[in-house]
C-alpha cells in the first residue's frame, strides 16, 4: 500500500464531506482524503487518485450515487465502496448486495467511520 | 425576503439541508415498511420566507384556488415551532391511495383516510424534527398530528402565532413506485426560535467540524 | 401514603379499569408496568401474565413494525405517534369475543403512543388502543354506496342505458384507445322518425314506452363489451363501435333499422306510407391520427354522423346513410 492511502468522499453536502474527513483523520491522520460533490466529479477524481475506500452518498442530483458507484466498482474492483444513505429499507439492502457494495446508515458518526476503517485495516 | 430575516451562511444552510435530508430519508424507510414498496424522499431545497410568500409557494404548486391538505404538529423545548406537512388535496388523495393500495372512490379523503394522512404527517414530521433533536443533542416535546383542509393561506394561519413569523419551507420530493409527488414541510418560527435554531446549527458545526466548522 | 392519596389512587385505578379502551404503560426498558382490564379482556392475557415483561417479547410479531419505532420515539425522543387503522390493520392480536378469536377475526384498532413523565423515574410511554371496528364498517358502506351512486349518474333513468354524460366520457376514452392502437372507431346516430307526432298522437307516456322498447331492441343487437349504446337526446340514440370499419358499421346500422321496424310499434301519425315506428341512422367512422386532439376528433366524428343522419331523414327516413369522409 502507498504510504498514504486515499479515501474518496462523495457527497453533495459540504458539511457531510467535512465531517467524514474529520472522522477519518481522527483515526488515521495519515490518510489522504479526496472529495467530490457529485457522481460525475467522483469519476473524474477517482481516475487520478486510485482510492482504496470510496464513501458514496446515494441522494445526489445528476448521475446519482448508485450509478456512480456501479461505474466505480467496475473501474476499481479492489476499492471498498460504501454507500451512504439515511433511507435503509429492504430495497436498499438488496441493491447494495446485487452491486457487491456495502452501505452505511446516515447520519455519519465517528463510531461508524472508525468501525468501517478497523474492518478494512485502514 | 423579510427585513428581520436571518441570513444563513452557505455552510449553515448546507448543514440544515443535510439534516432534513437525513430526516426524510428515515421517514421514507418507515413508510416503505408500511406499504411494502420502495419509497424515497428528499429535500432538494429550503427557503426562509414570510407567511404570505409561503402561501404563494403552495398556491403555485396547486394553481391558486386548489385546496391544500395539511398535517400539523407543535414542538417545543430547545426551540418552539409549528411544523406542517402540506400537499395539494389531489396529491394527498394519490398518496393515501398508494400507501393504502386501494382506490379512493370519493373525491375527498374519508375520515379514516384522513387519519392515514395524519399518520403520514406524524411519521415525516417526527423524523425531521427527531433528526434535528438527535443531531443537536437537544430535548424537544411534540404533539399529536392535526388534520387540516383549506387554502394555503388558511393552513399557514391556523397555527396562530405572530403575523410576522418566518416560515422555513422545505421542498419535499416523495417517490413511491413510479409516482413522484411534490409537497412542502413548513416550520413556523418566531424571531427567538430562529435564533435558537441558528445557535444550534453553529454549535453543531463547531463541534462536528472543529476549526473547519467556523460558519463564517 | 395519606388516606386522601390512597383514595385518589383507588379512584384512578377504578377509572383505568373502567375506560372503554386499552391502556398499556411501558417503562424506559419497554417493560409492561400497566395493563388495564380492557386489554386483558380483548388480548386474552391477564395483567399478571405480562407485567414486567418486554412488550415485544410478549408479542414478537410486533418487532420491526411501526409500533416498535413509535415506542422508541416516545421513550427516546419524547414524541407521540399515531397508528391509523388504515395503514396498520390490527397490530395487536385483540378480539371482540371468543367467537371472533376462533375465526381469527381481529378487532380493528387505532393506536396512539404517548411519552409520559413519571416522577423520579426515566420516561415511560402510554399506548392507547381504540376499537374502531364500527367506523371501519361505516366507511366500507360509504365506499360501496359511492360506487353505486357513480353507476347511477351514468345511466339514463328511463331506459336504463348509458346517458349523455357516460357517452361523452366513453367517446373520449375510445378515441384515445383508437389513437394508441391505430384502430378505426365508428359512430351510429339513431333517431326515431316522426317522434314528435307520436307523442302528440299517443301521449307522452306511450312515447316513453316506445323509447324504452326501441332502446331494448338496440341493446339486444349491441352485445360486444366495448360497444356503448347511449341515449344521446330526447329521441336520439348513439352507438359507439370501437374497432369497427365503415362497412361493418353499416351492416350493424342496417340490422338495427330492420330490428326496430320488426318491432311493429303502431304509429298511425307517421308520415309517408309507414304505419309503425322506424328509425333513421347516420354512420361515420374515424381513425384518429397522431397529431389530433381527442376533443376535436369527437366533434368531427359526431358532426359527420349527424350530417349522415340528416341525409337519411331527407332521403325519406327509415334508412341508413354513411358519411364517406374519413379523417386521417
Amino acid at each position: 500500500m502507498n504510504d498514504s492511502t486515499t479515501v474518496l468522499v462523495v457527497d453533495d453536502s459540504r458539511v457531510s464531506r467535512l465531517m467524514a474527513r474529520q472522522f477519518i483523520l481522527s483515526k488515521n491522520a495519515g490518510m489522504r482524503i479526496e472529495e467530490a460533490a457529485n457522481g460525475e466529479e467522483a469519476l473524474e477524481r477517482a481516475k487520478s487518485v486510485t482510492p482504496a475506500l470510496i464513501l458514496m452518498d446515494v441522494n445526489m442530483p445528476g448521475m446519482g450515487g448508485l450509478a456512480a458507484a456501479e461505474l466505480l466498482r467496475r473501474q476499481f474492483p479492489h476499492a471498498h465502496i460504501s454507500l451512504l444513505t439515511a433511507n435503509v429499507q429492504d430495497a436498499t439492502r438488496k441493491r447494495a448486495q446485487d452491486m457487491g457494495v456495502a452501505f452505511m446508515e446516515k447520519p455519519i458518526t465517528e463510531a461508524r467511520i472508525h468501525q468501517l476503517m478497523s474492518v478494512l485495516d485502514l | 425576503m423579510h427585513a428581520a430575516m436571518l441570513n444563513l451562511s452557505p455552510l449553515e444552510s448546507d448543514a440544515l439541508v443535510e439534516i432534513f435530508n437525513i430526516g426524510v430519508g428515515h421517514a421514507a424507510a418507515a413508510m416503505s415498511e408500511i406499504v411494502g414498496e420502495e419509497v424515497s424522499m428528499s429535500v432538494p431545497s429550503i427557503s426562509f420566507v414570510n407567511r404570505a410568500e409561503a402561501a404563494g409557494m403552495l398556491g403555485l404548486a396547486g394553481g391558486g384556488e386548489e385546496r391544500i391538505c395539511g398535517i400539523s404538529q407543535h414542538y417545543e423545548g430547545a426551540f418552539e415551532t409549528e411544523a406542517i406537512l402540506m400537499f395539494p388535496e389531489d396529491k394527498s388523495l394519490e398518496i393515501v391511495r398508494l400507501m393504502v393500495g386501494e382506490s379512493v372512490p370519493l373525491q375527498e379523503l374519508s375520515e379514516m383516510e384522513q387519519e392515514a394522512m395524519s399518520e403520514i404527517g406524524n411519521i415525516i414530521l417526527n423524523a425531521c424534527v427527531g433528526t434535528l433533536a438527535n443531531i443537536f443533542q437537544r430535548e424537544l416535546h411534540g404533539s399529536l398530528p392535526e388534520y387540516h383542509l383549506g387554502t394555503s393561506g388558511d393552513i399557514l394561519a391556523c397555527s396562530g402565532g405572530q403575523a410576522d413569523a418566518i416560515v422555513l419551507m422545505l421542498h419535499i420530493d416523495f417517490v413511491l413506485e413510479t409516482h413522484q409527488i411534490h409537497g412542502y414541510v413548513a416550520f413556523i418560527l418566531d424571531l427567538s426560535a430562529l435564533h435558537d435554531l441558528r445557535d444550534l446549527i453553529d454549535r453543531y458545526l463547531a463541534l462536528a467540524l472543529g476549526p473547519a466548522g467556523d460558519p463564517g | 401514603m395519606s388516606p386522601d392519596a390512597l383514595n385518589r389512587m383507588a379512584l384512578l385505578e377504578s377509572v383505568i379499569a373502567a375506560v372503554n379502551l386499552g391502556a398499556v404503560v411501558l417503562d424506559d426498558r419497554r417493560r409492561v408496568v400497566l395493563w388495564n382490564r380492557w386489554m386483558a379482556r380483548h388480548a386474552g392475557l391477564d395483567a399478571d401474565a405480562v407485567r414486567g415483561r418486554d412488550l415485544f417479547e410478549v408479542f414478537p410479531e410486533l418487532q420491526n413494525k411501526r409500533i416498535e419505532s413509535a415506542v422508541t420515539q416516545a421513550l427516546r425522543d419524547n414524541f407521540p405517534s399515531l397508528l391509523s387503522q388504515t395503514l396498520n390493520k390490527a397490530p395487536f392480536p385483540l378480539f371482540h369475543n371468543a367467537a371472533a378469536r376462533a375465526r381469527d377475526e381481529r378487532m380493528q384498532q387505532a393506536v396512539e403512543v404517548t411519552p409520559i413523565d413519571v416522577a423520579g423515574e426515566a420516561r415511560h410511554c402510554l399506548i392507547q388502543v381504540s376499537d374502531v371496528s364500527i367506523a371501519v364498517g361505516r366507511e366500507k358502506l360509504l365506499r360501496e354506496q359511492a360506487l353505486v351512486l357513480r353507476e347511477q349518474t351514468y345511466s339514463d333513468s328511463l331506459t336504463g342505458i348509458a346517458n349523455r354524460r357516460h357517452f361523452d366520457v366513453a367517446m373520449d376514452k375510445e378515441l384515445r384507445l383508437a389513437k394508441r392502437s391505430g384502430a378505426t372507431l365508428s359512430l351510429l346516430m339513431i333517431d326515431i322518425d316522426y317522434f314528435k307526432s307520436y307523442n302528440d298522437h299517443y301521449g307522452h307516456q306511450a312515447g316513453d314506452t316506445a323509447l324504452t322498447q326501441v332502446a331494448a331492441a338496440l341493446r339486444s343487437l349491441l352485445q360486444r363489451p366495448a360497444d356503448l349504446l347511449a341515449r344521446y337526446g330526447g329521441e336520439e340514440f348513439a352507438a359507439i363501435l370501437p374497432n369497427t370499419d365503415p362497412d361493418q358499421a353499416v351492416l350493424m346500422a342496417e340490422a338495427i333499422r330492420a330490428r326496430v321496424t320488426a318491432l311493429r310499434i303502431p304509429h298511425v301519425a307517421a308520415g309517408g306510407n309507414v304505419l309503425h315506428v322506424t328509425v333513421s341512422i347516420g354512420v361515420a367512422s374515424l381513425r384518429p391520427g397522431k397529431g389530433t386532439d381527442a376533443v376535436d376528433d369527437a366533434a368531427r366524428l359526431i358532426g359527420a354522423a349527424d350530417r349522415a343522419l340528416y341525409v337519411a331523414k331527407r332521403a325519406g327516413r327509415d334508412c341508413v346513410m354513411v358519411n364517406p369522409a374519413q379523417a386521417n
